[in-house]
């Protein structure tokens, strides 16, 4: 697994955002079993307090919760994965929107051109296939 | 218990001083970084912690006692220096750590040969500077120690052996030890670190956590480094 | 701790004597083989006379005396250099950091090296020996040793064997105290932060002219006392000697104790590894 960490931001903030997109994403599934910390730690080649940090993190978001002796899983509740993911497109639709405004597009501009870019990738996607 | 404490901990040379009353304190469980320039007094502190230095005035307490045989067997130290004899073979080098240390683990010392490709029946003196400089480390982190004191652990290794390295010491201290590494090269471990312990000239100027430094001051440990010991 | 610090140190220093002393007996039996060849008659007079046999010996034996004083020096030469070497150059790092006491580190490299010294002077007279093989028999020798005790016992009533056993003694405290005095100059020139090679050969030399200002001293005022007695009485000559050599034992014993501390105590408090 790829992990990308930046220099400038706390470490575990980094690894809750990727976790947590991997199961927004699918790729870990609900109800999966986490490896143990030492091995996620090797993996993303950071020290294991961070990432344990990381994953206390994520079970107060409650996206991961922890069997006392068996491990930790992926959240099994469809519903908080989905909350995640609502949360997380809002946050990226902010964004994004702020740049356009300092841009100075319009929210019509800004509609017309998505839909061009859209379609662009639809026929991108068909000539692959 | 915490591992490692110092009070007011001082180091004088004739005219120089290298260490200049020092407070601080190690908890369990953590990777450190002891970081400034050349010459700052790092190696000072390291060798006083190993118990190789005398303070001239204040403490220093491992485990809640001042350094002696009961410390250096809880402690794992990695020299800067080549310090194993050239003309001893590795598996003869291995039987003697096994030999003083209790907790040194033949085993994980034999596997991490293994991957490094470093054959046992050679001898220190026909292998280059920098795979002496692993199975120093190979040897150091194979013990099962409380408290690990890295003085330069990265410094002439090539970029793999590097990964290889960090990755051996975020796997192998046990939960309650802790591992304090001396560096100048901040960039490359800094993603390992807990804490970290800025040293200069002498004195402490600064305690933090890495978590701290990114979020107060938006950059890398490295990045602030650089800011605050500008030339 | 310390017998693992005797057992690795006599593993790191063997490995250079036993191929030395392999050599040393290899040469001595070669030079026994041909002084047996070319001169069986070493002792008679025939010998003198053959020009040819009296080169080859010349040469063996010469070869011989080199050697033997070689690994006399050699013998003191690796004292020195593993007490320095291992203890206070780059190896000095891993041994202070073990978790072994200061003493052990200093008395094992002083028990190893009392070993090979013990080792050197068997081996010399191992070789003479082997020369005096089938010229000297081994009965002639004892006979002459067991009518010498009795000559001297009946003259003097002064027991050899004792004799012996203090002689011995003088040599072990003699060689302990040599090896010490060694210790603590390197030591004492551990306290300076530059040329301390140079400081502790200086450190020696002074030690050196401090013991024999003060031995002469000693001789000087003891004699005068005794200086009659000396002269007069062969007898108490005897007793004189034998008084000076346990004298001189108790003097080194009081060195070894003095230089083992100063030893200790600076590589305990003062260590300074570079």
């Amino acid at each position: 697994m790829k992990w990308i960490i930046d220099s400038d931001r706390p470490i575990y903030k980094q690894l809750v955002e990727q976790i947590e997109m991997r199961i927004i994403s699918g790729a870990y599934a609900p109800g999966d079993k986490l490896e143990s910390v030492r091995e996620m730690a090797m993996d993303a080649g950071v020290n294991p307090n961070t990432m344990q940090k990381a994953l206390a993190e994520l079970e107060r978001m409650e996206l991961v919760f922890a069997q006392r002796t068996s491990g930790r899983f992926i959240t099994e509740d469809l519903k908080v994965i989905e909350e995640a993911k609502k949360n997380l497109a809002v946050q990226e639709i902010g964004a994004f929107l702020e740049k356009m405004k300092k841009l100075g597009m319009s929210r019509n501009e800004i509609l017309v051109l998505m839909e061009m870019v859209a379609e662009g990738e639809k026929e991108d996607d068909h000539i692959k296939h | 218990m915490t591992i490692l404490s110092t009070k007011n901990l001082t180091k004088i040379y004739g005219k120089k001083t290298a260490l200049s009353q020092i407070n601080m304190v190690v908890p369990r469980g953590r990777i450190i970084g002891l970081l400034g320039p050349n010459g700052s007094g790092k190696s000072t502190f390291i060798k006083l912690a190993a118990g190789l230095l005398v303070p001239s005035s204040g403490e220093l307490l491992i485990d809640g006692q001042p350094p002696g045989v009961l410390t250096k067997s809880k402690i794992s130290y990695l020299s800067e220096r080549s310090y194993l004899s050239d003309w001893m073979r590795v598996r003869e080098i291995i039987a003697f750590f096994e030999d003083f240390y209790a907790d040194f683990n033949r085993i994980k010392a034999e596997n991490m040969l293994k991957d490094l490709d470093i054959n046992p029946d050679d001898r220190l003196k026909t292998m280059s500077k920098g795979t002496k400089e692993k199975v120093q480390l190979i040897l150091v982190m194979s013990r099962q120690a409380e408290l690990y004191l890295l003085d330069e652990p990265i410094g002439g290794v090539d970029p793999a052996a590097r990964d290889y390295i960090l990755n051996t010491i975020i796997t192998n201290y046990k939960e309650e030890a802790s591992v304090i590494i001396s560096t100048h090269l901040i960039a490359d471990i800094e993603q390992i670190l807990d804490d970290i312990l800025f040293i200069n000239q002498g004195e402490l100027v600064l305690t933090s956590s890495v978590d701290e430094i990114r979020e107060t001051h938006n950059k890398s440990v490295d990045g602030l480094f650089r800011e605050v010991f500008k030339c | 701790m310390l017998a693992k610090l005797i057992k690795h140190e006599t593993k790191a220093t063997s490995r250079i004597f036993m191929p030395l002393y392999g050599a040393l007996l290899i040469l001595t039996v070669f030079t026994k083989l041909v002084m047996a060849t070319f001169a069986p008659d070493f002792f008679s007079e025939a010998a003198v006379n053959n020009p040819v046999a009296e080169v080859i010996l010349g040469v063996s034996f010469t070869l011989y005396f080199i050697l033997i004083v070689g690994i006399c020096v050699m013998t003191l030469g690796i004292i020195i250099q593993r007490f320095y070497k291992n203890l206070f150059t780059d190896e000095g790092y891993l041994m202070f950091s073990l978790p072994v006491k200061t003493w052990e580190l200093v008395l094992s490299k002083l028990l190893v090296g009392l070993l090979w010294s013990a080792v050197c002077t068997v081996m010399i007279f191992l070789t003479f020996v082997i020369f005096s093989l089938g010229i000297v028999s081994m009965m002639e020798i004892t006979q002459a040793i067991q009518s010498g005790y009795d000559e001297i016992f009946i003259k003097t009533g002064l027991n050899l064997n004792l004799f012996m056993v203090e002689l011995i003694v003088f040599f072990i405290f003699e060689t302990i105290s040599s090896i010490l005095m060694i210790y603590v100059a390197i030591a004492i020139g551990q306290l300076f932060s530059q040329h301390r090679i140079v400081a502790a050969f200086g450190a020696y030399i002074v030690i050196t002219i401090a013991l024999q200002i003060l031995l002469s001293i000693i001789m000087a005022v003891s004699t005068i006392g005794n200086l009659e007695n000396l002269i007069l009485n062969s007898s108490n000559a005897l007793t004189t000697i034998h008084w000076l050599i346990n004298g001189t034992t108790v003097f080194n014993v009081v060195l070894c104790i003095g230089f083992y501390f100063v030893t200790q105590y600076i590589m305990k408090n003062r260590l300074n590894l570079e």
